[in-house]
């Protein structure tokens, strides 16, 4: 050894070790902090679980926002921070007991992710009860842990994954929106009858939660006598969409195509396939809620104006009611703005991130209503309350199935963006539609996947039910 | 020489911190919170199984490979596949538990000796590119085979254990003391095994593989051998990890869980065996607690930035001590020996090898 090197040492190495020796000695005391800890039986605690990276991270404080504002809303607290939801939550009280979120969950749609936040906001911070997660490989983790740990409660975010309510279905995960079969009801029938189409390729994430918007759109679509003649599937968080794209019939071929690749993967897929075999138009093309969503729509809509778009549980922007009004005004006493969107806006509040979160939370202030703040007996009161929760929302009724799903109405768009309007057209409006979507799908069939559903054509309970909606009421 | 000295002072300590360690982790569910001892000291039993796989071939192979996240991987995903049954992804053939363990640790091992076979002629850089190589490719041929796992992975798996273990989510302690006693059997093999001849003869390949080569050894064949035999430990870390999570996905064994396991070994001493789990306790204890040191918010590390502060430290490791924590430890060791039993005499500065 050097001189030179030596004498480095002799300085920098104790200062090293001091360094970690303190921070060894930190994470030693907070492990030491977690020893013995007990959990209080007055305050309820919530963890609220989102995404704060990976394809959807943007919607991060939208999703905690919508929480919160239920919460702010019915159990008397407020934000924080009424700029940034994800800065905390204080002062609310249920039946005496005040309500404490323990922690927000930072995932990035990869099931391991979920579960790990999950297993550090249940076991590590003590939640009683976790609302989340975002998306549907997380949720289906999520209802596999909920699985083992009967005891404590998991009401879905916006997750909208088949499994978790169909082929899984534990009794302690509820959960208050449709999933994305639901969501795309009647959007596949207005692909054949409006825009005439007969032959159709889709293209996909590959993953459960595309799998089952697809499905939706698939099942609706061959349902009225439509042909699915490709299904493509790039990976999530795919940045590079040109050879996928090229998998897809091109557009002589085909009458349109499905579009359901969602998040930051939308706009990069779309370009792809514009660079491949030219522009898309509104007839040929329908998405799924992702060509609707802040983010994405300001890009999308400019370009194929007029394109029909499947639903996410909630109305387009032009949609009208009084119960609409008073929500949106509500949610703006408590939420001035969202980060990275901006100020509170309606196609924020309005979309399913916000929505869906809003009604998880909503649908646990009214059980922990009915309960009295109740969370002994390994919480069965409180289960059982949220089972037999009815939510006379803004946007319809919401109340569960047997297998503690959401029965829902359901919606469908166009997006519009010509000089002097830009808005979401709700262009239909379905009733009531629950998880099977007419019998297509069960518990003991397999879950969405690459090959199912098959293109079959049947008979579905809301052929000749929609209602259409102009100018955002409906007829 | 002092008395101390004849009784090798330093070899004394360490075998006492280690027998307190081993007595702490011991008493683990007893002394530690629920959460600390089935979440983080579980992980730190498997995912120190898995470091020493990487650590062993390393330090007496003298070959880094980014593979061995792969391996566990594989190991998770066959187990997945055979076990499980009912409406989960995967193949759910639902073999016995056991059946399930033996076809595991069999093909793991397999595919860990023909990647040997595969790579054993190259070194170097070589050699680590075609470890990373198959790790990516491992990450997306189980994102892209669907009917294998696809992105959701296979989940429940922890419903489908051997009778004895039950389901780790009801009963967190056996698992605990299975990780805890299988970790000591895997040390203790791995010790053993670097004394045999066939550890030596490694050891001579890693110094010198041209002289080996040439005093008459099959230099590929014992690569591959120990190839086998490390991705042989990095299936039993695999097992242990999916009882552990309850499943698998392509996420867990990303390029980012390559690099993790990477981190793990270097935090603890590539060169040494017992850097494995020292390394794994630092990393996990750091990454689940690092976001409740008050004050981090306000400089900028948000939830989603803590990995900033595990790659600082890990950073201040390595520039400071390449042999990790341990490395330091035998530093703090030598400079006492140097400042209080022998200050007078020179001593020449310590060999940073393994030890045999």
């Amino acid at each position: 050894m050097t001189y030179v090197r030596k004498r480095g040492r002799r300085f920098w190495l104790p200062a090293g070790i001091g360094a970690l020796a303190a921070a060894a000695a930190l994470a030693a005391a907070f492990a030491a902090s977690a020893v013995g800890k007990t959990s209080a039986a007055t305050p309820i605690k919530i963890g609220i679980l989102s995404d704060c990276q990976g394809a959807f991270g943007a919607f991060y404080d939208t999703d905690i926002g919508g929480a919160l504002a239920a919460l702010a809303q019915y159990t008397g607290g407020h934000l924080k921070n009424p700029n940034k939801p994800s800065a905390g939550f204080v002062g609310g009280t249920v039946a005496g007991h005040p309500i404490q979120i323990v922690g927000f969950g930072c995932s990035n749609d990869r099931a391991d992710t979920a579960i790990k936040e999950t297993k550090r906001l249940v076991e590590q911070l003590g939640a009683d009860i976790l609302i989340g997660p975002l998306s549907g490989d997380e949720a289906i983790a999520v209802a596999n842990y909920a699985k083992s740990h009967p005891t404590k409660t998991f009401i879905n975010g916006t997750a909208a994954s088949q499994d978790p309510t169909l082929q899984i279905a534990p009794k302690n995960f509820f959960r208050y929106n449709g999933d994305g079969a639901q969501w795309n009801a009647g959007a596949g029938d207005l692909a054949y009858k409006k825009l005439g189409w007969r032959k159709a390729a889709i293209i996909m994430d590959d993953y459960s939660f595309a799998w089952t918007s697809g499905a939706g759109l698939i099942a609706d679509f061959c349902a009225v006598g439509g042909q699915i003649t490709k299904r493509v599937f790039p990976p999530l968080n795919t940045t590079d969409y040109s050879s996928y794209v090229r998998q897809l019939p091109a557009p002589d071929k085909v009458d349109g195509y499905f579009w359901v690749v969602g998040g930051t993967g939308t706009v990069p897929s779309l370009k792809a396939f514009e660079q491949a075999y030219g522009p898309l138009s509104a007839k040929n093309v329908m998405g799924n809620l992702f060509f609707e969503v802040t983010g994405n729509f300001e890009q999308i809509a400019p370009h194929v104006s007029g394109a029909y778009v499947g639903g996410f549980g909630t109305p387009g922007t032009d949609y009208h009611s009084a119960a609409a009004t008073a929500y949106f005004k509500n949610v703006a006493k408590y939420i001035k703005s969202i980060p990275p969107f901006g100020k509170t806006s309606i196609p924020e509040v309005y979309g399913g991130f916000f929505y869906n979160y809003y009604k998880a939370a909503w649908a646990l202030s009214l059980a922990l209503k009915a309960t009295g703040g109740d969370l002994s007996g390994g919480q069965k009161a409180l289960q059982a309350a949220l089972a037999k929760v009815v939510l006379n929302g803004p946007f319809g009724t919401v109340k569960l199935d047997a297998n503690r799903q959401a029965i829902e109405d359901e919606w469908s768009y166009q997006i519009i963006a010509k000089p002097g309007q830009t808005l979401v057209k709700t262009v239909q409006w379905i009733p009531k539609v629950n998880q099977t979507f007419g019998g297509t799908f069960a518990a003991s069939k397999p879950p969405p996947s690459r090959t199912f559903p098959p293109c079959t054509k049947r008979a579905l309970p809301w052929s000749g039910k929609e209602r259409p909606v102009v100018n955002g009421v409906i007829k | 020489m002092t008395a101390l000295e004849r009784l090798g002072w330093k070899r004394l300590l360490n075998w006492a911190l280690a027998f307190v360690g081993v007595l702490l982790a011991g008493l683990g569910p007893v002394i530690f919170s629920a959460f600390f001892a089935h979440t983080i000291l579980t992980q730190v039993f498997w995912l120190g199984i898995a470091a020493c796989s990487l650590i062993f071939l390393s330090a007496y192979v003298g070959m880094v490979s980014l593979a061995q996240v792969s391996m566990y991987g594989i190991a998770g995903f066959v187990l997945g596949n055979t076990v499980t049954q009912g409406q989960v992804k995967g193949l759910h053939l639902g073999y016995d538990p056991w059946v399930g363990i033996l076809i595991t640790i069999a093909v793991t091992t397999v595919i860990g000796l023909l990647l040997g076979a595969i790579s054993s002629r190259s070194a170097g850089i070589y050699f680590l590119m075609i470890t990373l190589a198959f790790a990516v490719l491992a990450n997306t041929f189980f994102g892209q085979v669907t009917v294998l796992s696809g992105f959701s992975g296979i989940g429940n798996i922890q419903s489908f254990t051997p009778g004895f273990l039950g389901n780790p989510a009801e009963n967190p302690n056996r698992l605990y003391y299975l990780a805890f006693v299988v970790s000591i059997v895997v040390y203790v093999l791995c010790r053993y095994l670097t004394r045999t001849p066939f550890g030596l003869t490694l050891q001579g390949i890693r110094d010198d593989p041209v002289r080996m080569g040439s005093l008459g050894f099959n230099v590929p064949l014992h690569r591959s051998i120990a190839f086998g035999f490390a991705a042989f430990l990095a299936s039993i870390a695999g097992i242990l990890f999916v009882w552990w999570n309850g499943q698998i996905a392509p996420g867990s064994i990303d390029l980012s869980a390559v690099i993790d396991l990477l981190v793990v070994a270097v935090i603890g001493g590539l060169f040494r065996l017992e850097g494995a789990w020292l390394g794994a306790l630092v990393f996990v204890v750091i990454s689940n607690y690092v976001r409740s040191v008050p004050g981090l918010g306000h400089i900028g590390i948000t939830a989603e930035r803590y990995h900033t502060v595990i790659g600082v430290i890990f950073l201040v490791i390595v520039l400071l001590s390449p042999g990790g924590l341990l490395g330091i430890w035998e530093w703090l060791q030598n400079q006492l020996d140097r400042a209080v039993l022998r200050p007078a005499v020179a001593r020449p500065a310590p060999a940073e090898g393994p030890e045999p």
